[in-house]
């Protein structure tokens, strides 16, 4: 058990090394000075410039330079925005959490209506019901994100005017920043509405989870659907019907869990591919969340920006990929304990 | 009366493409205390006979038969409800693939308990009734020859070797004291120490509690001494049925005859260093069934007239299916 763990950690700390040290290549690989790039400071006499070079020892050797942009990244020294000025940290920490909202509102639409649907058209496969879900999962999931959002847009938004077109909450509730997380943030706040308020956040929320969640709870219906169906054909399951089991108590205990266990790791990647999707759909929602915030930063070219940005996505997508794969590693009993670690 | 009677039993695949008629006109009977031995090369549909006794049939399956009951009750028509009774009570199935068989998320000790029928265990509290399935299933562990039961009731099933799974695969067939046991070849690929124990075991049983046994395998040498009947299945078709001992004698069928010449202990006449006799070609698969009786291409005896499926002809209860018979010259 510490074993594993151990591995993860060490699995862990060796990809986000890897990611650091793209990282901080880029500093030199941006079409700009790399102490502008390194610290999001235009120098401007040769003054500054050399103290800022000092500063970073920007000219001693490029292991030194590695290790002391580690060691400032960890004490929380991220730089500045090249365009506004801010600290980044700040600037993260106030993105970040706006997408981690969406998509775990996304995922959690995902996981409850995708696996129902699945295990239902499973357990039915090859009926109508089963033709039916199939053929509306596998529409779903070939129209582009994009559209779908501008098409919610214009038809709830524009033409019934039925939910809000932008943004995470109406500007007229004043909700001060606390964790970052919106519907924490008015349970916190006081001297507020907050019934008004949840309402009003949750029909922002409506659309751009949506036309994110869609395209994900239509592959994780026919992944589990897949799935049920394998485990349907195992012969434990034939087995399980020759003990004279009830229909209900096979599936309950034999084929669910089995039907399971393989999707986990699968759902890993869906969420990548679902933080992805709301970082292009954040920018037509003007949601202020990181992918809105990343795309600011590529069209006003704010290197410093870019290049803290691209660490953090990456560094929680890493997480949470690592995470469900440690979680699935412990409750599936038929994976080898002590095989290698993998993502 | 028979325990299991089986008349007639067809089954259908149908496979998107074509419909494959997988077995034809099976006939088989298993009587209380009796232990019947079902033969047949592997492809003969020995274990599709064994998935449609037990009632797992994927929805691409027919299965017609003009009669298949069980203690005179049809299988075929009554309710799924009532089906699944006598499978948790009085059938025992052991597969084939014995790991395979086990559900690789559940404990094996949580698996053979969910094989006991509630019938069978005692006291009314649930700790009671928790206990009294724990004894139950260490009794039915250590009667198959497990003896370190401790070790494997909390393991899954790819933590243990493959003959622990078989032997455990028997127990939770067992755990239930049905009347009836088949066994899909339960002695694969064991040991041979381990294979005489279990089939000693098996033949305890039907003397002790008469337990009917329907073994299936393409052993002959194991099953024959213990047997006291014999099928012998070619390509999905009943070729002929008996006695162990009448069938042993004198075979009536050229594939029988063949199947016994070609087990070197069963013809005592063998010159040293001849080849065995073998019939010349391969079962053909199911996709490229002959028609009339599918032992044609390959028969020694075969003649125009065995392009018709021959009729099941009897003498006493010797029952066998073949035009030309070998009792009858050749014409
Ligand atoms: S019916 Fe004809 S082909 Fe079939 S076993 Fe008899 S002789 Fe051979």
């Amino acid at each position: 058990m510490t074993r594993i763990l151990f591995r993860y950690f060490v699995l862990f700390t060796l990809t986000l090394l890897a990611l650091c040290a793209l990282s901080f290549s880029l500093i030199y690989l941006f079409p700009a000075e790399p102490v502008t790039t390194l610290t999001g400071i235009t120098p401007q006499n040769l003054i500054q410039h050399e103290a800022l070079i000092n500063q970073y020892h920007l000219n001693s050797n490029i292991l030194v330079q590695f290790g002391d942009y580690l060691s400032e990244l960890f004490a929380g020294n991220w730089g500045v925005s090249l365009i506004s000025g801010q600290p980044l940290s700040k600037e993260i920490m106030l993105a970040l959490p706006a997408t981690i909202e969406l998509s775990a509102c996304a995922m959690f639409i995902v996981v409850v209506i995708g696996i129902p649907l699945g295990c239902y058209s499973g357990l039915r496969a090859y009926s109508n019901a089963d033709f039916t879900i199939n053929s509306i999962s596998v529409t779903l999931y070939s129209v582009p994100v994009f559209w779908l959002a501008v098409i919610f847009i214009l038809t709830f938004s524009l033409q019934f005017g039925w939910l809000p077109l932008s943004g995470r909450v109406n500007l007229l509730f004043d909700i001060p920043h606390q964790t970052g997380f919106l519907f924490i943030d008015i349970l916190l706040a006081d001297n507020l509405d907050k019934s008004a308020a949840l309402s009003d956040a949750f029909l922002h929320l409506i659309l751009p989870t949506l036309s994110i969640a869609l395209m994900s709870t239509a592959s994780m219906i026919r992944i589990t659907r897949r799935s049920i169906i394998d485990v349907l054909n195992k012969p434990f399951i034939i087995a399980a019907k020759s003990k004279g089991l009830s229909s209900r108590q096979i599936f309950v205990r034999h084929v669910l869990r089995n039907a399971l266990l393989p999707i986990l790791p699968l759902m890993a990647m869906q969420i990548t591919t679902l933080i992805t999707n709301a970082m292009i759909v954040e920018t037509l929602f003007s949601w202020p969340g990181i992918g809105n915030w990343l795309i600011q930063a590529i069209y006003q070219r704010d290197y410093s920006a870019l290049r803290m940005g691209m660490l953090a996505v990456s560094t929680l997508v890493v997480m949470i990929t690592i995470a469900i794969d440690l979680f699935n590693r412990l409750i599936d009993p038929s994976r080898e304990k002590f095989e290698s670690v993998t993502i | 009366m028979p325990l299991l009677d089986i008349k007639n039993l067809t089954l259908e695949i149908d496979t998107g493409t074509q419909v494959i008629k997988a077995l034809d006109k099976i006939n088989l009977t298993v009587n209380s205390g009796e232990i019947r031995a079902l033969v047949g090369e592997s492809g003969s549909g020995k274990s599709l006979i064994v998935q449609a006794i037990s009632g797992a049939t994927p929805p691409n399956w027919t299965i017609t038969a003009d009669r298949m009951s069980w203690n005179g009750n049809n299988l075929l028509s009554m309710s799924e409800q009532q089906r699944r009774q006598i499978l948790r009570k009085d059938i025992g199935v052991v597969f084939q693939h014995a790991i395979a068989s086990l559900d690789p998320s559940v404990t094996l000790g949580e698996q053979l308990e969910e094989s006991l029928p509630e019938q069978l265990i005692e006291g009314s509290w649930f700790w009671q009734r928790a206990q009294s399935r724990r004894k139950e299933v260490i009794r039915t562990v250590h009667k198959v020859g497990i003896k370190d039961h401790e070790q494997y009731l909390q393991a899954y099933p790819h933590q243990i070797p493959t003959d622990i799974g078989q032997k455990l695969m028997l127990a939770m067939a067992l755990i239930s004291q049905p009347k009836m046991l088949i066994a899909d070849d339960p002695t694969r690929g064991m040991e041979t120490t381990t294979k005489v124990q279990v089939l000693k075991l098996l033949s305890r049983l039907n003397q002790t509690r008469s337990l009917g046994i329907l073994f299936v395998s393409h052993d002959l040498l194991a099953i024959a001494s213990m047997s006291h009947s014999m099928t012998v299945l070619y390509c999905g078709q009943t070729v002929e049925s008996g006695k162990m001992k009448q069938i042993r004698k004198r075979p009536l069928h050229p594939y029988t005859k063949a199947l016994l010449d070609s087990a070197p202990s069963f013809s005592k006449d063998l010159p040293p260093k001849s080849l065995l006799p073998t019939l010349p070609g391969t079962i053909p698969t199911l996709q490229h069934l002959p028609i009339g009786c599918r032992l044609g291409p390959r028969c020694p005896r075969a003649q125009r007239a065995c392009v018709n499926v021959p009729s099941v002809r009897k003498i006493h209860d010797h029952a066998y299916s073949c035009h030309f018979p070998l009792h009858r010259e050749k014409v």
